[in-house]
């Protein structure tokens, strides 16, 4: 994550990012020509792989490849039963394929800072940003705590059902105090400022940008006019 | 620069009543707040800072309170957060961004500073306070010392003219406070007014201009430093006061491993992740003993006591009880660990079904017996979060004692705690003494582990090359 490591990779704005969530969205609901579709997961499989998501563009192309082969090779030859319960199962799996390989760009190679800069820039109310980047904080500080309280809940032989009941009480009271203590940190450095907020980050859109945005708009067509 | 008339103040439900406060803090100084847990210190800085009243809900507050100019109740919070930064005492809860370089430009962002004045700031605040270390960091992958170490960067890359910490370093070892001793030297040259509330006290001696002793929610004296400096011994301990030089640990070593009544612990191994934390450590622990264990940041205290309680599964080595080898899974069973934060570790809805819950086919007359034994047995009905941080500390051992733990590890059981209740805790651990339990305390707090302990082993410079304790075998 750190600066001399961005350069080696192809990076893109997170407005980019974001539009091309939706494009993916378009594309994948849209159309009904298999090239089409297959074309698309392997333009944005390679797009993610050059942005350094190699590995899991790699899990996510050996389970596109699954979906195929199941729905092409095994579902046909396959048992009657096998087929009606399960093709419709893949062939929304398969749809959703497009929209997986951008999200996971998006929450492997983007920061939560630089998302909120890309939100604040199309002017999306500081009232929707500040909950959505708190939440994005919380999860990570809530596995660290529950992984205490799993600790904890060894020491005292509590099994079963109990367990649940039991996260509950210990998870809860975490939950309260460390929401308060963080909106008392964050009301401190001034988060009720209703200066225009800045960012040190300057957010350009790049060649790489446009070309990318263009491509998948290109998609967008033929997908609509095709399908 | 800060001025407090005549300021009383009320909680709707927390202790810290401030009655008819009167304080002048002058531009450039560096003033320390000291008393007992609950005595109010924490409240003045609230005051400071704005929290009180714009934060804190309910609660009536009278008198005036005016920082550079600004009366506080009547200035907007961003507005003082600009003047006012504010350190906390829990490094875990003060971070809004998840990357450390967001944080230290959190405030100047959130205050419409133009980038290129950002960049300046953060630059600035990086080569002053020396803390490349930090940069472009997870926040979760940073130990307690460099959060607070960030904490205090994202504050300081605001550029305020007064600083307010509140207990910084009850969750620090003796390497973060050094750290922080560091950057508070580094404003005070720079002219800033410091204001800290502390019960640690050695670290501020030559640094403080003023003391200020606060009791039950007035000030009781203002020292001077030099007056507060010789304050003798006994006095302090009347005021309840922390000890103000560096406590000297003089206890002797653990002894080797091999022990046949305890615990003994051979060339053990340990790893996180698959990378090695430490490895040969070795020593025996008797029962009816406390040992105390002591090692720098990351010498891997917390992964030893994980290891210990079989929450965790050695690369190499051997953990005996009484002489016979413990697996993990065995372990588990046999030990038990006061975690720093008690709230993890107590599940029921009242003290007594907590007990039941430790041991269900447990006689009442023996869980009777052990919340008497803890002074626990008025409170049988409450809720366990609503005991006071001593009580629940209490309870949790209880519940160890009642499931027939052998082995108590406690893992900073003083962290945050005053003189006084410092010293229930050492006379909890003295009591259970008679249990004939195997005890170990992990922690930073010497003052503490000199008066508790019997033996000390210290985790610094164990490896597999050098064991610790290796020469038990000849």
């Amino acid at each position: 994550m750190n600066g001399a490591g961005k350069k080696h990779t192809l990076r893109f704005d997170p407005r980019t990012e974001l539009l091309l969530l939706v494009l993916a969205n378009i594309v994948a609901f849209t159309q009904h020509d298999l090239w089409v579709e297959i074309t698309w997961v392997v333009f944005l499989l390679l797009l993610i792989a050059a942005c350094g998501c190699g590995k899991s563009a790699g899990k996510l192309a050996i389970a596109f490849g699954i979906c195929l082969a199941l729905q092409y090779y095994v579902f046909p030859n396959g048992s009657k039963i096998l087929a009606s319960s399960f093709t419709i199962l893949v062939s929304y799996a398969r749809k959703v394929f497009p929209c997986l390989i951008v999200g996971t760009m998006v929450l492997q190679k983007t920061p939560v800072r630089e998302l909120m800069v890309a939100l604040r820039k199309w002017h999306i109310p500081q009232g929707l940003i500040i909950p959505l980047s708190v939440t994005v904080r919380y999860f990570p500080a809530l596995k660290e705590e529950t992984g205490y309280i799993r600790d904890a809940m060894k020491l005292r032989n509590i099994h079963g059902v109990q367990k649940i009941e039991c996260i509950l009480v210990p998870t809860m009271i975490s939950a309260t105090t460390t929401a308060e203590e963080l909106s008392a940190a964050a009301v401190t450095r001034g988060i009720e400022n209703p200066a225009p907020k800045t960012s040190m980050i300057e957010m350009k859109f790049g060649m790489q940008d446009f070309l990318c945005l263009a491509a998948g708009a290109v998609f967008c067509v033929i997908s609509i006019t095709v399908g | 620069m800060i001025q407090i008339q005549d300021v009383s103040f009320e909680y709707e439900k927390e202790q810290g009543t401030l009655s008819h406060i009167a304080l002048n803090i002058q531009q450039g100084e560096c003033v320390v707040l000291t008393g007992e847990s609950g005595c109010g210190k924490t409240t003045v800085t609230k005051l400071i800072n704005g929290l009180i009243p714009h934060f804190v809900e309910g609660g009536t507050l009278s008198g005036r309170a005016i920082v550079n100019g600004m009366e506080v109740p009547k200035t907007e919070m961003y507005r003082l957060a600009e003047q006012v930064g504010s350190v906390f005492q829990n490094p875990k809860s003060q971070f809004f961004n998840i990357d450390s370089d967001s944080e230290i430009t959190f405030g100047l962002e959130n205050a419409g500073v133009e980038p290129k004045k950002i960049k300046e700031r953060y630059e600035a605040t990086v080569s002053a306070l020396k803390i490349q270390s930090l940069l472009g960091r997870n926040i979760f992958s940073m130990s307690g010392g460099e959060k607070q170490s960030l904490a205090f960067a994202s504050v300081y890359a605001m550029n305020p003219s007064i600083f307010v910490l509140d207990e910084p370093t009850a969750n620090l070892d003796a390497d973060a406070i050094d750290t922080l001793r560091q950057q508070i030297i580094q404003i005070k040259k720079e002219g800033r007014t410091v204001v800290i509330a502390e019960h640690r006290l050695y670290f501020l001696m030559d640094l403080i201009d003023r003391a200020i002793f606060i009791q039950k929610g007035k000030i009781v004296q203002i020292f001077s430093r030099d007056e507060f400096r010789n304050l003798s011994d006994e006095q302090r301990i009347r005021m309840g006061l922390r000890s103000l030089v560096h406590p000297v640990l003089e206890l002797p070593p653990a002894d080797p491993p091999g022990a046949q009544k305890g615990l003994s612990v051979e060339n053990l191994s340990c790893a996180f992740d698959k990378q090695p934390v430490f490895g040969g450590l070795g020593f025996s622990a008797k029962r009816g003993e406390v040992l105390g264990i002591v090692g720098h940041n990351g010498a891997g205290k917390t992964t030893l006591t994980r290891c210990l309680c079989g929450l965790l599964k050695e690369v190499d080595g051997t953990v005996r009880l009484d002489g016979q080898a413990l697996k993990a899974k065995q372990r588990n069973k046999a030990s038990f660990c006061v975690m720093q934060d008690v709230n993890h570790q107590l599940f029921s809805d009242s003290v007594w079904n907590e007990c039941e819950l430790a041991q269900p086919d447990c006689p009442p007359e023996r869980i009777k017996e052990i919340l008497r034994s803890f002074d626990l047995l008025d409170f049988k009905d409450r809720h366990p979060m609503a005991l006071s941080g001593g009580q629940k500390q209490r309870l949790a051992v209880a519940t160890a004692i009642l499931s027939d733990k052998d082995v108590l590890v406690f893992d900073e059981p003083t962290s945050g705690l005053d003189y006084h209740r410092m010293l229930e805790v050492s006379s909890m651990i003295h009591k259970l003494n008679g249990e004939n339990k195997v005890i170990i305390i992990v922690s930073h707090d010497f003052e503490f582990l000199g008066r508790t302990c019997d033996k000390i082993f210290d985790m610094e410079g164990c490896s597999k090359e050098t064991p610790c304790g290796c020469n038990w075998r000849a």
